[in-house]
């Protein structure tokens, strides 16, 4: 498990440059993980089906911490469509960590928030 | 305490975690199993196992006379006075959810309260919101002061003649914080409310003699005191016992059965439907067994003593708080603990590099967390097997969370 606590890890997770607030978001929700009570916000600013940019905040651990960051990141700039369709497999697969079960919920928990926001967006 | 011989019965703590070897501190979670306890399981099915009060036959007859002679192990160790006190569930909360569904809604009425303390397991929680659900009762709580203590004063100005039942935690399974239940029994008797006590926490830890307690119902699991998942058990007395009513049906709880109708048998066979877990309830004798030779007694003095070196390695770490009260007299064997700076989960992640199992959440007390404005702590509960060695250990991986996250 040592490996998630990787350097480059670690520089995301004391420096997430997602972590924040939107003042234009038009999509926000949030997520909490009921094994620990964590909480994870999440921002969208959305323009003509496209994700512009995207925030996170909330009490979270580092493998919550650092997948926000990088899932956030990657939504910028993708159609809702290709939104939509980011899986939890496909989001294990970005953060290529050797996480145990227990963990995979703190790593999806921002995957759920950006998930419940495009539909109620959608749903507008 | 001769924790070195004691380990020797326990296989599993001679396993590595990786490279590093087992450091087991979650023991509020569930205890691991001395042999004694697994090979009392292993005998009743490789020698005795039938379903029992069922047959005629030789196996079927011992099969019911070793869970009979479970369930007076168990009359003894908490000092209830007669066997039929004892009723076997599958755990406290299978126990909690009984009293609740088989005492709590046939007995409560819009109007009555329930009086609850805020640090209740959801388990002595959840049944109680669904009783107030169903019956219009009332649930009302007392809060903890600042070191996670509770004054006896709130209780006795709480119990109005409105309440009718008391359900607390004999020890927080997150604070650690032990409840003076023979002096909630006598202030609730006073106004005529029954007490429902969650013993989770306590059976395990410290002797409890039900008599003495004065309590009306008592729960508590097998798997907290080094015997079987999947066994509990739920005392109550037996003079509040016909206050009851069955809220499970089916086989070997009935007398006499229609096509339309049906009798109950007599307590405790009538709240135990179905076939029981005869081999939990023999491991869990093999458990009581097992601690009785060492003695409760001198199994809390250990656990005072493990607490008291905890709360001072850990308060010597700058950068983490210990939740509950400091007094290792106060409390059962655990320390929760967290920091500002690291999350529960990344603590719990980083000790378990080094072997060091803990447990890292709400501890099914999301309330008590909401209340303390933290997501989550971690806690490191300790039990006879353990010496300070394990907790030098533990501080040590505290430490080292610390330096590469915080």
């Amino acid at each position: 498990m040592d490996d998630i606590y990787q350097e480059e890890l670690m520089d995301i997770y004391k420096n997430p440059a997602r972590r924040g607030s939107l003042d234009d978001a038009n999509a926000s929700t949030s997520q909490s993980n009921p094994m620990c009570g964590d909480d994870i916000s999440v921002q969208l600013k959305i323009e003509n089906g496209v994700v512009k940019d995207a925030k996170f905040h909330g009490s979270a651990c580092m493998v919550s911490i650092v997948s926000s960051e990088i899932l956030l990141d990657y939504l910028v700039g993708k159609k809702l469509e290709e939104v939509k369709g980011i899986s939890k497999e496909k989001l294990l697969e970005m953060l290529n960590l050797n996480l145990t079960t227990s963990r995979i919920g703190c790593a999806t928990l921002a995957l759920g928030a950006v998930q419940k926001a495009v539909a109620a967006y959608e749903g507008k | 305490m001769n924790t070195e011989k004691i380990k020797k019965d326990f296989p599993i703590l001679g396993r590595k975690i990786g490279l590093n070897d087992l450091v087991y501190l979650d023991n509020t979670a569930t205890t691991q199993k001395p042999l004694q306890v697994i090979d009392a399981i292993k005998d009743f099915y490789m020698e005795h196992n039938a379903n029992v009060h069922r047959g005629i036959h030789t196996l079927s007859e011992e099969a019911s006379e070793m869970y009979d002679n479970a369930r007076k192990t168990v009359t003894r160790f908490i000092n209830a006075i007669y066997p039929e006190e004892i009723i076997f569930t599958r755990g406290t909360t299978e126990s909690l959810n009984m009293a609740a569904f088989s005492w709590g809604v046939p007995n409560l009425k819009r109007g009555d309260k329930i009086l609850l303390t805020n640090f209740e397991h959801h388990s002595n929680l959840i049944p109680w919101q669904i009783v107030a659900k169903n019956t219009g009762a009332e649930l009302k709580f007392i809060k903890t002061g600042s070191e996670g203590t509770v004054d006896m004063s709130e209780f006795k100005s709480a119990l109005t003649p409105d309440v009718k039942l008391v359900c607390v935690a004999h020890a927080s399974n997150v604070l650690g914080t032990i409840l003076d239940i023979k002096e909630i029994s006598k202030m609730a008797h006073a106004v005529d409310a029954l007490v429902c006590v969650d013993g989770a926490q306590a059976v395990p830890h410290m002797p409890v003699n039900v008599q003495s307690l004065g309590c009306d119902f008592y729960s508590f699991s097998g798997h907290k005191m080094l015997g079987p998942m999947g066994i509990g058990v739920l005392y109550v007395k037996k003079s509040v016992m016909g206050q009851m009513v069955p809220s499970q049906f089916g086989g070997g709880m009935i007398k006499e059965v229609s096509l339309t109708d049906a009798s109950w048998a007599d307590a405790p066979d009538k709240f135990e439907a179905g076939t029981p877990d005869a081999a939990g309830a023999v491991g869990l004798a093999a458990a009581i067994d097992y601690l009785s030779v060492i003695g409760m007694d001198k199994v809390r003095e250990h656990e005072i003593e493990l607490g008291k070196y905890t709360i001072e390695k850990l308060s010597a770490i700058g950068g983490i708080r210990i939740i509950g009260p400091l007094d290792p007299e106060k409390r059962t064997g655990l320390v929760s603990f967290y920091s500002e700076k690291v999350h529960a989960h990344d603590i719990a992640s980083v000790l378990n590099s080094s072997g060091i199992a803990v447990r890292s959440g709400h501890h099914c007390a999301m309330p008590l967390h909401k209340e303390l404005g933290l997501p989550a702590t971690v806690r490191a509960s300790y039990y006879i097997y353990n010496d300070f060695s394990d907790i030098d250990k533990l501080a040590e991986g505290i430490k080292k969370a610390l330096k590469m996250l915080a």
